[in-house]
């Protein structure tokens, strides 16, 4: 028996070092260097910084996110309904083909094609002139606050409703039949039928759309230049141009906090 | 026993291999090490690797990239202080910014090289002495020469403006027509607002020379309100090749770029031949790239060898002018001969010898530099 608890630990011993080494390490790290001076000591001087230059995209950070994550919520809730109450059987196939295909791209590579996808003379806009849907002095470009969710939304949308259509395609149809039965539309068997039952799956896919989306640094440096930006951004310039560590592990350390909080809430979910 | 055999075969296959390895390690596998965009990669790779491995057969050139802007010169101090206490380290020859140089000289992680180089002797220029107020010489060699113009498009600009007060007014009166990167998206933009600094307040020449004093950043706030209101006017783009990008599609008339990104594009067919360039006054800053040789660079002689081909007229001539369009690192009366005249006016259109000499900035001192960042930071995006 004690020998079966030694291969245990021995079974785990690789990932446990690497998770010790490649994440516990430089998380603590990094915490660590945010409360410390240049010379070394304790301050808090690095969190005053980070809060005098950044507040402004500490909290843009979280809009853009907040946003991106509810109309990934409806894109992906309006994905998995269709595929799972959908009546036109190609229309089915057709979306359950194509929905995926984000789900292939990094961010980098989604950031680049959206740079010169939703330019003010971009591809989009020029196909709309060329339709004669716009006329050349109306187009506006996205590449701002904007082009950041739409690329986030079109970049997480496949990820979760991945999920989500999986959890609904897994329900009881019955109790979908009973409600059609009972005259029900598909729009209310969507949201008073299929949503409340696959609610876990919807909010775990949330949570971690939320977290990878905070960590993104690609997407706000090539869509949009201007001013407030993502906290990723400000990282890199703290770090590229001031070697300056100690504000960039500040806005480290807030960012943890707002990805812990969504953590808290996956765990809680878990649990129960 | 059977698979014991089969074992003990693989295992003496392994061994084999072990024991060759030793005979291919004989060659030098040089580590040059590069910061910037990917050209600076490609160049190293394509251009300089197979010409020394020709000259120098028993060496392997290896190129790797840390990326582009500051940050990738900062990786590679990084990776210097890491290994400062071996006695071998595993760098080669590297490629930095200026605003690095200083700092790597100061800490004793480079070799003083440039005496026993031939071509040490063809650099006389004021880059290859001064980094951003600390003095290099010896440890330096310029490998290129770039500068930050500004580009505009001749089919919208008739006159395009002379001056930084020429420049706010056009950009008012053309409200989003003029476009720059900010200072998070690259050095072009950091450049302008630099520029800016230079145009707005009498401090110039105090911030390209020094003496540091902290506190003449109070003086700025004139200059800096003048640039939020100026930036109420003008489109931020994402990148120095997000304004490249935008002028090309015509979305900006003008915004600032490097000159050689600027022809190298032209050349490759991504912005239309008829885009021209202005130097605007009183100037814009310029930086080279230096070659430079760690202190204790395991292949010492392979790399002086390797900087030697590199900053040698004729590689300058090719690969630096007339390939990549940048201005040569070594002093240009050396290059110019090697070079037809066509080849070597095509990089002098728009901005003259003259105009470059009187109008072409370094950038401030350290100090100053983050300075400016910091100030711009607070006081335009606040």
């Amino acid at each position: 028996m004690q020998d079966r608890g030694r291969l245990g630990v021995l079974l785990v011993a690789p990932a446990l070092a690497a998770v010790l080494v490649l994440f516990i390490y430089p998380l603590g790290y990094s915490l660590v260097t945010a409360f410390q001076a240049k010379g070394g000591g304790f301050t808090l001087g690095n969190f005053a910084k980070a809060f005098e230059f950044y507040s402004v995209d500490i909290g843009f950070t979280l809009v853009i996110i907040v946003v991106s994550t509810l109309l990934i919520a409806l894109a992906s809730v309006a994905i998995g309904g269709y595929l799972t109450l959908g009546e036109n059987p190609l229309a089915v196939a057709v979306l359950r083909w194509l929905y995926r295909w984000p789900l292939f791209i990094p961010f980098v590579v989604a950031a680049q094609c959206m740079r010169t996808f939703l330019a003010k003379n971009g591809l989009m806009n020029n196909t709309f002139v060329s339709l004669g849907i716009l006329d050349v002095d109306q187009t506006i470009g996205f590449l701002d606050w904007r082009g950041i969710i739409i690329t986030f939304v079109w970049k997480q949308t496949p990820f979760v409703a991945l999920l989500v259509a999986g959890a609904m395609a897994s329900l009881d149809r019955s109790t979908i039949e009973a409600a059609r039965n009972l005259g029900a539309g598909r729009l209310r068997i969507l949201f008073e039928i299929l949503v409340p039952q696959v609610m876990p799956t919807l909010v775990v896919g949330l949570i971690l759309s939320f977290v990878t989306m905070m960590s993104v640094l690609s997407v706000p440096l090539m869509i949009s230049g201007e001013s407030p930006t993502m906290m990723t951004v400000d990282m890199a310039f703290r770090i590229n141009n001031y070697g300056d560590y100690g504000t960039a592990n500040a806005l480290g350390f807030i960012s943890y906090l707002m990805t812990a909080t969504c953590a808290w809430f996956y765990l809680k979910r878990q649990i129960r | 026993m059977k698979r014991n055999l089969a074992l003990l075969a693989s295992f003496s296959l392994v061994c084999a291999a072990l024991t060759a390895a030793p005979a291919i390690a004989q060659q030098t596998t040089l580590n040059v090490v590069t910061a910037g965009d990917q050209n600076m990669v490609d160049y190293i790779k394509d251009f300089l690797a197979p010409r020394f491995e020709k000259t120098n057969p028993k060496a392997v050139v290896k190129a790797v990239g840390t990326g582009p802007g500051d940050g990738g010169s900062q990786k590679i101090a990084e990776k210097l202080q890491a290994q400062k206490g071996n006695a071998a380290w595993d760098v080669d020859v590297a490629v930095i910014h200026q605003k690095m140089a200083g700092d790597l000289v100061r800490e004793g992680l480079l070799a003083p090289y440039v005496r026993d180089v031939s071509t040490g002797r063809l650099v006389t220029s004021e880059a290859s002495k001064n980094a951003l107020g600390t003095n290099v010489q010896g440890y330096v060699i310029p490998m290129f020469q770039s500068q930050i113009a500004i580009a505009y498009n001749p089919a919208l600009v008739k006159n395009p403006p002379k001056s930084y007060e020429e420049l706010a007014a056009w950009a008012k009166a053309n409200p989003r027509k003029f476009g720059y990167n900010g200072i998070k998206g690259g050095m072009s933009g950091v450049g302008f607002v630099v520029g800016w600094v230079y145009a707005n307040t009498p401090d110039g020449d105090k911030l390209m020379k020094g003496p540091y004093d902290a506190n003449t950043k109070a003086n700025w706030d004139g200059a800096l309100g003048k640039l939020k209101e100026f930036n109420r006017s003008v489109v931020i783009t994402p990148g120095n090749a997000g304004t490249l990008d935008m002028l090309n599609r015509g979305e900006i008339a003008m915004g600032p770029v490097w000159v050689d990104m600027f022809y190298t594009w032209i050349a490759d067919g991504k912005l239309p031949p008829n885009m021209r360039l202005q130097l605007i006054g009183p100037g814009l800053p310029g930086q080279p790239m230096y070659y430079v040789i760690p202190a204790k660079a395991a292949n010492m002689e392979a790399a002086k060898k390797f900087v030697e081909m590199a900053t040698s007229p004729a590689v300058q001539a090719e690969g630096i002018v007339k390939k990549f369009n940048w201005y040569p690192g070594i002093d240009a009366q050396h290059v110019k001969s090697q070079l037809d005249d066509k080849t070597w006016n095509k990089l002098f259109v728009d901005v003259t010898p003259q105009e470059l000499a009187s109008k072409g900035k370094v950038f401030p001192i350290k100090p100053y530099f983050d300075d400016i960042l910091e100030s711009y930071e607070r006081k335009v995006l606040n």
